[in-house]
């Protein structure tokens, strides 16, 4: 797991009702036991997507 | 939990004002600028905190702040924003007006300190929700079109499901396929687009570049630091050969000077000053050269002796190990004697004999064939044992042969090892191979070394103390020129032309490999330096974003259809049993497709598209959507709806309609209606909702009692 993942802005979203909660919890299901290129890759989109849904800052490149 | 009261302090134009709500409809009225969206945005503002803080602040004042009062299921949250400092006050009370929870500190809307964290921890777990968007998405109800197309209801349907109240996610992913589609035409949802994008010219290019600009820069850069390696390794082994050269000059000088001196000592029996002089140059020089190639200062006379001796110590050890690695390989063979199978079969013969005694079947014949075949396999296992006895005992004596042989090597090696320590060299067998090779090496320095008097060898440059005794040397012995070979000079420089030769050819070399990198790095530059090296670059870069792309829409995809699957059927049902409810009973159930698009169910069981109906009934059908989705995300938490003139564009008979919905959606909640339409004081009037007036900042709140017998009458009115 790396730094976004474990973010509390990240724990906050999981417990969501909405089409980002279920995508915050399917990255995180995705992200356990996956290897760290995996993780890292589930991350930056993770990162790209809650940019696009304006749930948090900067892109991920 | 129910909104009590809002408290305002220098936020727009309310200073010191208070406006209270009560459960069910409230109705907030006035003309516009009355400050209605103003006292709607102070929820959101005092929750979450807000960026646009110079909307709120009056011109000239430094304060700002405002203040929310909750109640429900026995207790009371009040919380408290200055919203100039984002300094944030909490309190939960019970009943008894004890504190439950509180926070103190500073809570900014983009906020991420742990104090940040800590308020909206408490915000989520008091109210439900922590996030502004959020927030909007699920209990803000704005100005609606007057007219929906049936794409914009389900556009904004999955707005209000992707959390936000801004960002619809088919728009999101529509856009993130738009940016996959301009960087390559590959496809791995369906058929591959037809016309070639970035990608695919990028990668063309690189291919019309040629093999080399298609190889990857990293492996350039291993084959250009290779060939420097070896240019380095090169360059020192041609400055240990120059050396090596100049020692050679040095020795060739020496015993030329040394034959000319032992021509002189001949023919002149007196020792002159200058021969004494040459002499001790020469084993200076000897010294040196023999320190130059590691050999000890002095080595003794009896150094090869002594090497060969160790060499042949060497050869004894190394003879013991192969029958020391025999020895061990057939002790590892001696077979084991097989008791465990001994053990097994006495035990399943017994078994078989007490079961034949206990049947009375033929129990004599199977005790005696038991105890024969229990007596052959004992027999068989002591002969087993008395062979692998037998074999480790052999083994053991042939053990303690070779160990004897071991140990006397072992005390020649420590015997040679101390008479080595005792002449100043080293006693290690290993430091001794080196000497070896080193004395192999440089033999014929060595002979010279010892082809010196005695005197001179033992001394330490003091030729003229030693040279009497060099004198009685070499009456004894002869003079040092009958040993020399009369063409030594000769070899030497012969050998030394060789070794020059070989020095060339090494440079040659060199200047080759010099010349390849060169080449190599010209070529690099030429070919893939330039055009080829950033056309890799943005090969790499582009395949990075589109795996990025990909593994996003993939993802995107996937929670979409989850959130389908275990929300959808539950938003339908609530949705459902709420329009029934405001149709009475028209139109008994709503359906949202995959991509939130509506469907009503009509007579006849037949669904049809939210679109073909009139917009009241989408706009009922809307707002029972919206309430669904609220009551499934709340958790029962129940926060007010804020409705803020939805309804502005329907004509009489439509608000009437629209009012009836939002009067039956709100029984089980709290719904707060800001509007500008002053005709709604009579259906307030009528039907006894909560009014606050606003009037261009005079604030009027009705003060009946929830419920009283003039609970709602509108004071305008």
């Amino acid at each position: 797991m790396t730094g976004l993942l474990e973010s509390y802005q990240i724990k906050t979203l999981t417990r969501e009702e909405s089409v980002r909660g279920v995508l915050v919890r399917m990255v995180l299901e995705q992200a356990e036991g996956a290897d760290p290129e995996e993780v890292k890759l589930l991350e930056q989109a993770l990162q790209l997507l809650l940019t696009r849904f304006q749930a948090m800052e900067g892109d991920a490149s | 939990m129910i909104l009590r009261s809002i408290g305002m302090e220098n936020f727009g134009r309310f200073q010191g004002q208070t406006i209270e709500f009560r459960r069910g409809m409230n109705l907030v009225i006035g003309p516009n600028e009355a400050g209605k969206s103003t006292l709607a945005e102070a929820v959101p503002a005092v929750l979450f905190g807000t960026d646009r803080l110079e909307q709120y602040k009056p011109w000239g004042r430094n304060a700002c702040s405002a203040s929310l009062f909750f109640e429900g299921g026995g207790r009371t949250i009040q919380v408290k924003r200055d919203l100039v400092t984002d300094q944030v006050e909490l309190v939960e009370r019970d009943d008894l007006y004890r504190h439950l929870s509180q926070f103190s500190g500073k809570a900014p809307l983009r906020g991420r300190s742990s104090s940040c964290r800590e308020y909206r921890q408490l915000l989520e777990s008091l109210l439900g929700v922590a996030d502004e968007k959020l927030f909007r998405a699920t209990y803000f109800f704005g100005h609606q079109p007057q007219d929906w197309s049936g794409d914009e209801l389900a556009q904004n349907l999955r707005t209000l499901v992707s959390g936000t109240a801004e960002a619809d996610y088919a728009d999101i992913l529509d856009r993130l396929l738009d940016e996959h589609f301009t960087l390559t035409r590959s496809n791995p949802w369906g058929r591959d687009k037809q016309r070639d994008r970035e990608y695919e010219d990028v990668c063309r290019k690189l291919e019309e570049l040629g093999p080399v600009a298609a190889v990857p820069v990293f492996v350039e850069i291993d084959d250009s630091t290779e060939i420097t390696a070896r240019i380095n390794a090169m360059s020192a082994e041609l400055a240990d050969d120059r050396i090596e050269y100049e020692k050679g000059l040095r020795y060739v000088d020496h015993v030329r000077s040394r034959q000319v001196a032992t021509a002189a000592t001949d023919s002149q029996t007196p020792v002159d000053e200058t021969s004494q002089a040459a002499g001790a140059a020469g084993q200076h020089d000897l010294r040196e050269q023999l320190a130059a190639a590691g050999l000890p200062e002095n080595p003794p006379v009896n150094l090869q002796e002594l090497l060969a001796e160790a060499a042949e110590i060497r050869q004894e050890m190394s003879a013991l190990q192969q029958p020391y690695a025999a020895l061990g390989s057939r002790e590892k063979k001696i077979p084991g004697v097989p008791w465990t199978a001994l053990l097994s079969v006495v035990g399943l013969l017994t078994l078989v004999t007490g079961a034949a005694w206990w049947r009375q079947l033929y129990p004599l014949p199977v005790a005696s064939i038991a105890v024969i075949v229990v007596a052959c396999f004992a027999g068989f296992c002591g002969w087993r044992f008395w062979r692998r006895r037998t074999a480790q005992a052999e083994c053991s004596t042939e053990r303690g042969k070779l160990d004897q042989k071991k140990s006397a090597v072992q005390d020649r090696q420590s015997e040679l090892s101390e008479r080595c320590e005792a002449l100043g060299l080293p006693s290690s067998p290993i430091d001794l191979v080196r000497l070896h090779k080193l004395v192999s090496s440089n033999r014929e320095l060595l002979d010279n070394y010892w082809g010196l008097p005695a005197a001179e060898r033992s001394g330490d440059g003091v030729a003229e103390q030693l040279a009497p005794q060099a004198r009685d040397d070499k009456g004894n012995a002869g003079p040092r020129g009958d040993n020399q070979p009369a063409d030594e000079v000769q070899e030497l420089e012969a050998r030394l032309a060789e070794f020059a030769a070989d020095m060339d050819g090494k440079e040659a070399r060199l200047q080759e490999l010099k010349a390849q990198l060169e080449q190599r790095a010209s070529a690099q530059q030429a070919s893939t330096g330039g055009e080829g090296t950033d056309l890799l670059q943005r090969k790499h870069e582009l395949e990075a974003r589109i795996r990025l792309l990909r593994k996003a829409i993939d993802l995107l995809v996937a929670a979409v259809d989850e959130f389908g699957r275990s929300h959808l059927v539950q938003l339908n049902q609530e949705a459902g049993k709420l329009f029934a409810k405001i149709t009475a009973g028209r139109y008994a159930a709503i359906r949202l497709n995959e991509n939130m698009v509506p469907s009503i169910q009509v007579q006849g069981r037949r669904w049809m598209p939210a679109e073909n109906f009139s917009k009241g009934t989408v706009d009922a059908l809307y707002l029972a959507l919206r309430t669904a989705l609220t009551k499934i995300r709340d958790d029962g938490r129940s926060l007010p709806l804020m409705l803020d003139d939805p309804f502005v564009h329907l004509d009489q008979k439509r608000l009437a309609t629209a009012l009836n919905m939002i009067d039956l959606a709100s029984v089980d909640g709290q719904l707060v209606l800001f509007s500008h339409n002053l005709e709604l004081g009579k259906r307030a009037a009528r039907e006894r909702w909560h009014v606050v007036p606003l009037d261009g900042g005079t604030v009027e709140t009705s003060t009946e009692v929830e419920g009283g017998e003039h609970a709602g009458q509108l004071h305008l009115l």
